[in-house]
């Protein structure tokens, strides 16, 4: 009798729930190293004015760094994956660009902006727009030039061209900027609070970890994991709801979910 | 454009931020202190290049990668190839992994220096579980790249087993593994540079930290360039390598 | 009309009451129900039918891809139940070439699963290419060759083992019309030069009258064989012919068959 994949994939992450609570208890594994769920979430109830002071921060951060990742990487790559002037000359510097590990970027930044939230912001910013350029660069490409012609040989503006067509073609690939640039950001401003900081939740695993409170630096990763869960269900909510716009007006297999590495762009962080 | 015009235009715009670089830290337009002009910045790279400290460090970061590919490139590709053939296990596993490649890895650095201290194997070990998913992920992909139609001539063929192994999913897969290959370096290298940042007493990683704090900005800028000069010449490497074993993927 | 009766001689294929069934999503589905058909070495016999009537599962059995459920399948008199490249040449719909060969490379790959010594292999691989038309093509990749040229290869790959029997499957349906014309005389031209038995799948008629000395035509599913039709056109047959009452007439009784099976 199999389960669907679905219940399969609920089954693995509930037995792992159950080996983070039984592991520690038993003494299988020393508490330092793995502290029991229970605990770890009886920590953060426990403070949790402290997680949600922390929380809000780094949610403030995030934010503002996915107005520049999002905003500024899908209006910078369809200013250049639609010219193919600008397409041919600056993707391959961008594409080089890729190997190099932006995070030797954020002391620089810290030097600059200080330890708050600034250097965060800016590092997460950058850490998100490259990514989410290149691939909505890419993505402009798919909009079916067709549709364009047909809509100009029924006498349609520019206007009307651009809300009609245009628009509503780009939204599976705004959408996936949105997905990508969101996902890196949070791992960005995640990553720089770990670095250097003095507030947000990666600031509160570091405090916690030099003084060695395992439990207080697992309820800190759990609430980061829970983030990461949330920010995904409300991009796929969004997705669902426009799934219309998916497929339509697209050149090529729909909607895309080839799984290569070069497709998937993720953080290297 | 013809080609030898994008690749003259695309070494003027290099030039051009190379140039500002320069001029600008120069003229005043922007504080020299905290932006040094870029021949400083080199000057100051030949410098640290010819300190045995410095050399120690890059040779331990260069060994950390080069130990963290080796070990995840084999278990990698074995477990992302048997992910392949059960198809039921691809259904299942495929979402869990692209879970993880959205969670921020470095979130189970603090676990790594728990269990591990902060030596040469935590990076390593960073190392490894920053790059093995994507390594699993491509090996699925590559095999599953495999053409069913061509698997059925190498039937109609006679081939056996291990001539179909050998003469079809090798060179078919090579492409995507190589691809593979070189993303799976650049999140190597990233994982273990971000390592020896966070906590670490060796490394270029925790030099370029350590500049940071102290506020040492010609060391930070030679440091980061360092850096960045490795991640490129890897990466181009491997890219080169892939082109010339993919040709006949036009 | 063929008869049922065991053929032994080198080049002849047999089914004798073959019958095969598939496991579907919604159950099992019958594919083929007692098939039985005997071709004499040298024949080219055109199978033809509707979609989803069991001929390309015919084929993959006379090749030995698959193995009826129920009944034998004979070539030179023995059975076939894996594939044998010495005694049955496949061509399949999509040429189906690996990308990272040469055209030569392609065609003597079942030389080289074989471990054919390197000399023998290029010759003979040279020998194919020039037979189907392509000398001086042996150096090219398959991204270089358009449609026409890749079925060619396929051929000669099929070919290179000089097996008796060459087993075809739609090979020509990828392609455009003036290609399949084409590379329909081609292949009358490389049958008359090699006298190989050709077992030849279509769903065009007029492709079936023009090339066959024999066409079997199938029931939809489950496939039967409902009419054996001799074709019995001068060779080499010619454009022209296609014009011709007799074709027609052949044609129209193809039509009417399938028509009043469905």
């Amino acid at each position: 009798m199999r389960l669907s994949p679905a219940a399969a994939r609920w089954l693995i992450v509930a037995i792992l729930i159950l080996l983070w609570e039984a592991l520690p208890r038993l003494g299988l594994v020393a508490e330092l190293f793995l502290p029991p769920l229970s605990s770890t979430i009886a920590a953060a109830v426990a403070d949790w004015r402290e997680y949600a002071a922390a929380l809000l921060v780094t949610l403030y951060e995030v934010a503002l760094a996915m107005v520049i990742a999002c905003g500024g990487g899908i209006l910078a790559g369809a200013a250049v994956g639609g010219f193919a002037l600008t397409r041919n000359l600056l993707l391959p510097i961008f594409s080089t660009l890729y190997a190099v590990p932006i995070v030797i970027l954020y002391p620089v930044l810290t030097a600059w902006l200080g330890i708050g939230s600034e250097s965060k912001i800016a590092f997460a910013g950058v850490y998100g727009f490259f990514p989410t350029m290149l691939g909505t660069a890419a993505g402009i490409r798919t909009i079916d030039p067709q549709l364009l012609l047909a809509a100009r040989s029924m006498g349609a503006s520019f206007p009307q061209r651009l809300a009609r067509v245009i628009i509503p073609a780009s939204i599976p690939t705004v959408l996936a900027g949105l997905r990508l640039g969101g996902a890196l950001v949070i791992i960005g401003v995640v990553v720089s609070e770990m670095l250097t900081s003095t507030a947000g939740i990666g600031y509160l695993v570091t405090r916690y970890r030099t003084i060695l409170d395992s439990t207080h630096v697992f309820a800190s990763v759990l609430l980061i994991i829970l983030l990461t869960v949330a920010f995904n269900a409300l991009v796929r909510a969004v997705e669902r709801r426009t799934v219309i716009w998916q497929t339509a007006g697209r050149r090529g297999a729909g909607g895309g979910a080839e799984m290569t590495p070069a497709a998937v762009v993720p953080a290297s962080a | 454009m013809s080609r030898i015009g994008l690749v003259l235009a695309r070494s003027a715009v290099v030039a051009a931020f190379l140039a500002a670089w320069e001029v600008l830290p120069r003229i005043g337009a922007v504080n020299a202190r905290l932006l040094p002009p870029l021949s400083t910045t080199a000057a100051m790279l030949v410098d640290i290049l010819g300190r045995p400290a410095t050399t120690g460090d890059l040779l331990t970061t260069i060994g950390e990668i080069l130990v963290a590919f080796a070990l995840a490139v084999p278990v990698g590709a074995a477990i992302g190839m048997l992910v392949a053939e059960n198809d039921y296990a691809g259904r299942v596993l495929k979402p869990l992994f692209f879970f993880v490649l959205s969670i921020p890895k470095s979130i189970f650095l603090p676990l790594m220096i728990l269990a591990l201290g902060i030596g040469f194997w935590q990076k390593v070990a960073f190392g490894i579980f920053s790059t093995i998913f994507i390594l699993i992920m491509g090996a699925t992909a590559a095999v599953e790249s495999v053409r069913a139609d061509h698997l059925l001539v190498a039937r109609a063929c006679g081939a056996g087993r291990l001539q179909t192994v050998a003469r079809v999913y090798v060179p078919s897969m090579l492409p995507v593994l190589l691809e593979t290959l070189r993303i799976a370096m650049i999140f190597n290298f990233t994982g273990v540079i971000l390592a020896e940042m966070y906590a670490s007493r060796t490394g270029i990683g925790h030099l370029i930290a350590n500049w940071g704090e102290d506020f040492m900005m010609p060391q930070l800028y030679a440091s980061v360039l360092l850096v960045a000069l490795l991640a490129i010449a890897c990466n181009e490497t491997i890219r080169w390598l892939e082109t010339r074993l993919s040709a006949w993927r036009a | 009309m063929a008869s049922v009766t065991a053929l032994r001689e080198r080049g002849s294929v047999e089914v004798q009451d073959v019958s095969h069934v598939y496991a579907g999503p919604g159950g099992e589905v019958p594919a083929l129900a007692g098939i039985s058909l005997a071709v004499a070495p040298g024949r080219f016999v055109v199978v033809v039918g509707p979609s989803g009537c069991g001929k390309s599962s015919l084929l993959m059995m006379m090749a030995g891809l698959r193995r009826p459920m129920a009944g034998t399948v004979l070539c030179d008199g023995r059975p076939i139940l894996d594939p044998d490249p010495d005694r049955v040449g496949v061509v399949f719909q999509d040429a189906s070439l690996f990308p990272w060969l040469t055209a030569a490379d392609n065609v003597e790959f079942p030389l080289a699963i074989r471990r054919l010594p390197r000399e023998e292999r290029r010759r003979r691989a040279a020998e194919m290419l020039r037979l189907v038309g392509l000398e001086g093509f042996d150096g090219r990749y398959p991204h270089e060759l358009s449609g026409g040229m890749k079925q060619r290869v396929s051929i000669a790959r099929g070919l290179v083992q000089d097996p008796p029997v060459l087993l075809m499957d739609e090979p020509f349906a990828a392609l455009d019309e003036q290609t399949r014309m084409t590379m329909g005389q081609e292949l009358l031209r490389i049958w008359s030069q090699t006298k190989k038995t050709v077992v030849f799948v279509t769903h065009s008629l007029t492709e079936a009258v023009y090339l066959a000395d024999e066409v079997l035509v199938m029931s939809p599913r489950p496939g039967r064989i409902i009419d054996r039709i001799e074709v019995a056109l001068a060779r080499p047959r010619t454009y022209e012919m296609m014009a011709s009452d007799a074709f027609g007439r052949l044609r129209d009784r193809i039509w009417r068959q399938i028509r009043s099976a469905a």
